[in-house]
């Protein structure tokens, strides 16, 4: 799965360095949760960054600069971070399971979708899909960035296969139409950027009704 | 990097902030602001935001390690990736498009997580191997490294940046970080 690692090192990357959104973040995370060669991985890409911020040029700070940060000190010290309460399903990898979850969606044979509602990144959210057997997903194009990572079960594409802990980008252009191949549901957890556009009379049938 | 021992600058860093944790010193803070603020705000320019902004934003990251500083752990990773962590959170959360309060998907080397099997490799021992890794990169890789990775530019600005083809920074790029990932990989028979 040679393209699939290709991409994933540029997206490590950005998740390291905290320049992707964060709805991917979390697909990302959940990968990491499920891969820990590339957790491992992610974690020495922090020790390269700090080791960069170590020996980096400094940019002059403002003559108060340090003065103020002393005087807010006492302020930020006693503050206490709660963790949010789990959500109900223990199926899913830790960092999924802090955010609240919405309400099973039917939106079309053998398919359901909930929205997981983690930080937003302008149209970009995060929602779990749950596919049946042998289903597969209307035929669909994205305004963006589509993100999946699988959590049980197994799809393949026209293309490629994925399995639990797999990581599928796809792009706006690629006419995409996965289509369950495990015995067992396949549960996904999808960043999405934009609505999706579904092709075909299913499509066309539930686009009216279905904001995706 | 000065002539100082790199070491034993690195293990005065980790014992300002288990100094913070301690005793509340805020001689020690003081020295690590010294250190690091500047470095944060040179980060966060390179990376494309304004001077304002990346005051600021120096200051929060340094405010956070004024915070967290009772859940360092100098055996789980030196004081520069520890710092460098909390400012790769600070900017997921600062810059995204959402203004509801959720916490986003932090990386955390705290001392309450769980023992994991790979902690050993985000030793000091391990901060040495990524230090002695990045010495054999030449210094075009460390370039694109920097500008790629550690200030998170977008491939095409760089390409433009040195009048190069997309298509061979993109392949640069994944090699310096392909060869970086090489020797850093640990024994097979870890995993």
């Amino acid at each position: 799965m040679a393209p699939t690692r290709m991409i994933s090192e540029e997206l490590l990357a950005s998740y390291a360095n905290g320049t992707i959104s964060a709805p991917e973040a979390l697909v990302v995370s959940t990968h990491l949760a499920l891969r820990p060669a590339h957790d491992i991985w992610v974690r020495q890409l922090q020790a390269i960054g700090g080791e960069l911020l170590d020996t980096a040029a400094p940019a002059a700070m403002s003559d108060q600069a340090l003065t103020r940060t002393l005087s807010m000190l006492d302020a930020c010290a006693s503050e206490v971070e709660q963790q949010p309460p789990l959500n109900e399903m223990s199926e899913l990898p830790e960092p999924l399971r802090r955010y609240a979850l919405g309400p099973w969606r039917w939106v079309g044979p053998g398919i359901r979708v909930r929205d997981v509602h983690a930080p937003r990144d302008g149209d970009t959210r995060v929602i779990l899909l749950k596919i049946n057997p042998g289903c597969e997903t209307p035929k669909h194009t994205h305004g963006g960035v589509e993100l999946t990572c699988v959590l049980s079960g197994a799809y393949a594409t026209e293309t490629e296969r994925f399995d639990v802990g797999d990581l599928e980008e796809a792009d706006g252009d690629v006419l995409h139409q996965p289509r369950v191949i495990s015995d067992e549901p396949c549960l996904c957890v999808v960043a999405l950027d934009g609505q999706i556009k579904i092709d075909g009379w299913v499509g066309r049938l539930i686009q009216p009704f279905v904001r995706l | 990097m000065s002539a100082d021992d790199p070491l034993c600058d690195t293990t005065r860093h980790e014992q300002l902030i288990v100094a913070v944790a301690l005793h509340r010193d805020r001689e020690a803070f003081a020295r690590l602001f010294d250190h690091f603020a500047p470095r944060l705000k040179a980060w966060l320019m390179r990376s494309g935001a304004s001077e304002i902004d990346a005051e600021d934003f120096a200051q929060e990251t340094m405010m956070t390690v004024w915070r967290k500083a009772d859940l360092f752990d100098p055996l789980k990773a030196k004081a520069a990736t520890w710092i460098f962590t909390i400012a790769r959170n600070k900017r997921l959360d600062k810059f995204r498009r959402d203004s509801r309060p959720l916490p986003v998907p932090e990386i955390t080397f705290d001392m309450e997580e769980v023992p994991r099997p790979d902690d050993l490799l985000a030793s000091s021992q391990d901060a040495h191997r990524v230090r002695m890794a990045l010495a054999k990169l030449n210094p075009h890789q460390i370039e694109l490294l920097q500008m790629a990775f550690f200030f998170g530019r977008p491939h095409s600005e760089i390409a433009s940046q040195l009048d190069l083809p997309l298509g061979t920074v993109k392949s640069r790029i994944r090699n310096a970080m392909a060869k970086l990932r090489q020797m850093l990989e640990p024994e097979r028979d870890v995993l």
